[in-house]
């Protein structure tokens, strides 16, 4: 078995993973619907698309505030920090890991530390996710409902012309971030550890790969 | 006065209105106690609309220029005469667009303030380029014959069927009153006063004495039967002098003789000299009044006949709208296809019995006027015209929208009641998302005429005359002749366009494209006149309307047998543009000639649906083949090579893929972003390689673990 570090994870943390990642599943879904209205008819019209895309959203929202409160006040946020000291050898070292190491069966270059769950290519990938996509998108996404509200804000930046076509190229990095991401989620000791611990909480030793 | 005669002084005044006051509170009381029962029935004492009396305008005695009857002296009605005097303010009333028809806007500023062509003479019917008859009003000063078109008395009589006098045909171009002494020619080119032979290519003068001059005709708006066509037979004639009086033929008080005069019925006149009140009736302008010209409108008929006669009404041959309360699929004729299905009027506004003055009323009509408050905090402004003062002066600039390219009238644009002075849009639209941005971005039309069930123009082609001497036009919305009862009226679907609301911001609205086809003079820097063309065409004129082609064309466009038609009589070769390029270098003077290509939307109001019918479905916009952008066709035969230019914006708005060239509206639309059609192709690449590449490399790194075993 290769020596994964054993993630765990509060309930609260739990919650929040799921809720977002339903949140952002749904969000992606009825993008599709408004996007290609004519081809994905989800929720049967464009006008109940963007209702339930608009009510995600600001839900996707209010979670993310609660997020970060959570990862403030639980003191959680360092799981998200990257160690300066070692950043550059830890994500040489961690890239080397998927991109040859994983095949060879080679020990998991992170150490099995409830602390540091996060190895440093994720973490750079999570800051820029929750600092700069997710902001990027609410931002956007907000405008583009507030445009009926706000018409010359709206119009003062461009319009829904650069609107709409970044919140579309955001969606896509989003999708393409939550495939990885599920794909990620597999390479634990078995296909479903990762999963388990994210639904259970503690990593629990899999029968098959202790056997 | 009964009361002043019994009792005088502040004391007796003091004591009856106690008594009132005590009889009113008994009177009070008593009713208070008897209760709602022993109130008068409202119903009953409501007069119902139909029994309400028309007001009735006042009998009238028709007079002639000198102020007599014309019973008496048998000459022809002056409307300056008999309107004007004591009554209305006529020269006020003729000093408005509908009299002068842009002859008061001649005004070089003016048109580059709009953006209007300097070859245009004024932005009105009089003074306007106008591509349909192809034909312009000669400019002031020329002198060279070859300058001139069309002069003032021409335009007359090709136009002052509709156009209703006045100022076009009493006042010569600087301003003074026809057939007075001061009138007189500057010069033998002087536009009010010469008309060009066409037999012998020479201006010669016209005869003002012989045609006299038709004053405004009051009658053809105002008489619920007037008859346009009688007096169009007068005007084209050149018989101004009776035109008026022909309006009336009609109701028959008057009666038309062999020398073009008109006598008066007597049967048909009170005898004080005035004129029977039911024999005019006049009043409003009636929907039968407007249609006359405007385009086909009626309360509730079941026959758009005098489209089948082929009559002018330009606003129905434009855009195919017609305003009507019947049910279209009621229609008799002519055959509208599929109209089984059509179970909803022609028009909801006209089923509903809005008549054209209730939105295009007269700007000072207190009745129905708009006030504007520049500091917009009132809903409505209680102080306004007095009747007595309307009726007196009447503006006779009646309130209009702005839908370019439509010039006319420049200074009243924006004046009527627009759809949101009626409709609270936000309240009937709740299952709109985003109103506010919708209803910016879409004119009202937009989803209310989701078709149009007629046909209209599509193509008038000036580029090659045919041997009638005149343009090739083609139509939409018809398989046949535009006269044949039998021909199926398809409809058509409307092109949209971007045009600026009130407020200057962009909206998309439905049109009518008509494809113009015209010879430029690059070096006059003004269209080819008509006659140019001719000239350039046909070696003669054997016959009223029969011309016979130049050998030259012939050759290149005739069949074996000599026919020059479609499909061979088209510009499908360079070299058959040279040809006729040098023929009007040749026979018709015109130095640098260029065919042009013109897209001309005409913009449609009419014929609305209401919700039942209307535009609801999002996926009709928002979906990759969005109505907003659908392909229509243009004309089949465009010459190649000649850029397809949209009017007054000089971008290329075709598109050559399919098998006829159709309308490209995408440059048109760009500056709307349409969700679920607009794209920008590299974000849509780039989004879909990274979401593929994640997937690639997944599957890859996921098919090596595997075949690792780990």
């Amino acid at each position: 078995m290769m020596n994964f570090p054993s993630p765990s994870y509060s309930l609260h943390e739990r919650i929040w993973h799921w809720l977002q990642a339903g949140a952002i599943l749904l969000l992606i879904l009825t993008g599709l619907a408004i996007h290609y209205p004519d081809r994905l008819g989800l929720l049967g019209s464009m006008v109940n698309a963007i209702r339930c895309h608009s009510w995600i959203g600001l839900a996707l929202i209010v979670n993310a505030f609660l997020g970060i409160f959570y990862h403030v006040t639980a003191e959680k946020y360092h799981h998200f920090l990257p160690r300066m000291d070692d950043f550059t050898d830890a994500a040489i070292r961690q890239a080397r890991f998927y991109i040859y190491g994983i095949f060879k069966g080679e020990k998991h270059p992170l150490d099995a530390d409830p602390r540091r769950r996060l190895n440093p290519l994720q973490k750079i990938t999570y800051l820029a996710l929750l600092n700069i996509l997710l902001p990027f998108q609410i931002v956007t996404g907000l405008l583009m409902w507030g445009a009926d509200r706000w018409p010359l804000l709206v119009d003062r930046i461009g319009g829904l012309w650069v609107l709409g076509p970044s919140h579309t190229m955001g969606a896509y990095l989003f999708l393409a971030f939550l495939i990885g991401h599920i794909y990620l989620a597999t390479i634990g000791p078995t296909p479903w550890t990762l999963l388990r611990a994210m639904i259970a909480g503690q990593e629990k030793p899999d029968r098959d790969a202790e056997a | 006065v009964i009361q002043q005669s019994i009792f005088s002084g502040s004391e007796r005044r003091g004591r009856w209105v106690r008594v009132r006051h005590a009889i009113l509170g008994f009177e009070l009381l008593a009713v208070a106690a008897l209760g709602p029962t022993s109130w008068p029935s409202a119903t009953a004492q409501t007069l119902s609309p139909a029994r309400i009396p028309k007001l009735a305008h006042p009998a009238i005695m028709l007079k002639d220029e000198s102020g007599q009857s014309v019973l008496k002296t048998g000459k022809p009605i002056s409307t300056r005469q008999t309107c004007g005097g004591n009554c209305h303010d006529y020269d006020f009333i003729i000093n408005s667009f509908h009299f002068q028809q842009g002859k008061n806007e001649i005004d070089r500023d003016l048109l580059a303030s709009h953006e209007i062509a300097s070859f245009n003479l004024s932005p009105g019917m009089f003074g306007k380029f106008s591509i349909i008859p192809n034909r312009q009003l000669t400019h002031p000063g020329i002198t060279d014959p070859s300058d001139a078109d069309m002069s003032q008395p021409e335009w007359l009589t090709k136009c002052g069927g509709c156009h209703t006098g006045g100022g076009i045909s009493e006042y010569d171009l600087r301003g003074r009153r026809l057939l007075t002494t001061e009138a007189r020619a500057n010069g033998p080119m002087d536009l009010s006063y010469t008309i060009r032979d066409r037999d012998k290519g020479q201006v010669v003068p016209w005869d003002w004495e012989k045609s006299g001059i038709a004053e405004a005709d009051c009658f053809l708006c105002h008489v619920p039967k007037a008859s346009r066509g009688a007096r169009k037979k007068e005007m084209a004639a050149g018989n101004f002098r009776w035109a008026n009086d022909a309006t009336l033929t009609d109701t028959a008080i008057v009666a038309r003789q062999e020398n073009g005069a008109f006598t008066y019925n007597r049967a048909d006149f009170n005898a004080d000299g005035t004129v029977k009140p039911e024999v005019l009736d006049l009043s409003d302008p009636t929907l039968e009044n407007c249609s006359l010209c405007h385009g086909f409108t009626a309360k509730n008929t079941t026959t758009i006949q005098a489209i089948q006669h082929a009559d002018i009404m330009r606003g129905t041959e434009k855009s195919g709208w017609i305003y009507n309360g019947a049910k279209i699929s009621d229609t008799v004729s002519p055959n509208i296809v599929g109209k089984e299905k059509m179970n909803y009027p022609w028009d909801v506004h006209a089923a509903q019995g809005i008549i054209c003055i209730d939105c295009h009323f007269s700007l000072n009509n207190p009745g129905r006027m708009l006030h504007e408050d520049p500091k917009k905090n009132l809903r409505y402004k209680p102080i306004g015209e007095d009747i007595a003062v309307y009726l007196k002066q009447p503006d006779h600039n009646f309130a209009r929208g702005d839908i370019p390219p439509e010039t006319v009238n420049l200074t009243r644009h924006n004046t009527m009641r627009g759809c949101a002075d009626c409709h609270d849009a936000e309240k009937i639209h709740a299952f709109l998302p985003y109103k506010t941005r919708h209803f910016q971005a879409l004119a009202c039309q937009t989803c209310h005429i989701p078709a149009v069930h007629f046909w209209a123009y599509r193509s008038d082609d000036w580029g090659f005359l045919m041997d009638t001497g005149t343009s090739r036009i083609t139509y939409r919305g018809i398989d046949g002749g535009i006269v044949d009862p039998e021909s199926d009226v398809t409809g058509y679907l409307p092109a949209y366009i971007p045009t600026p609301d009130k407020n200057g911001k962009l909206q998309i609205r439905p049109t009518n494209l008509i494809t113009g086809v015209y010879w430029f003079d690059k070096t006059k820097g003004r269209p080819v006149f008509t006659w140019q063309v001719q000239l350039a065409f046909f070696a003669g004129r054997p016959a009223e309307g029969e011309w016979t082609y130049r050998p030259e064309i012939v050759k290149a466009f005739g069949d074996k047998e000599g026919i020059t038609d479609i499909p061979q009589a088209v510009y499908d070769t360079p070299e058959k543009i040279a040809l006729v390029k040098g023929l009007l270098q040749k026979y018709a003077g015109v130095a640098e000639p260029e065919l042009r290509i013109e897209v001309v939307p005409w913009a449609m109001s009419h014929s609305i649906v209401g919700k039942q019918q209307a535009i609801r479905e999002c996926t009709a916009c928002h979906a990759k083949r969005s109505i907003l952008h659908r392909p229509v066709d243009l004309d089949s035969f465009l010459p190649q090579g000649v850029p397809v230019v949209f009017r007054g914006k000089k971008i290329s708005v075709v598109n050559y893929e399919g098998k006829e060239p159709t309308f490209d509206n995408r440059l048109l639309l760009s500056s709307f972003y349409i969700i679920g059609y607009s794209r920008v192709p590299w974000v849509e690449w780039l989004g879909w390689l990274s979401v593929i590449g994640v997937i690639l490399l997944s599957v890859v790194h996921g098919a090596l673990r595997l075949m690792g075993g780990r």
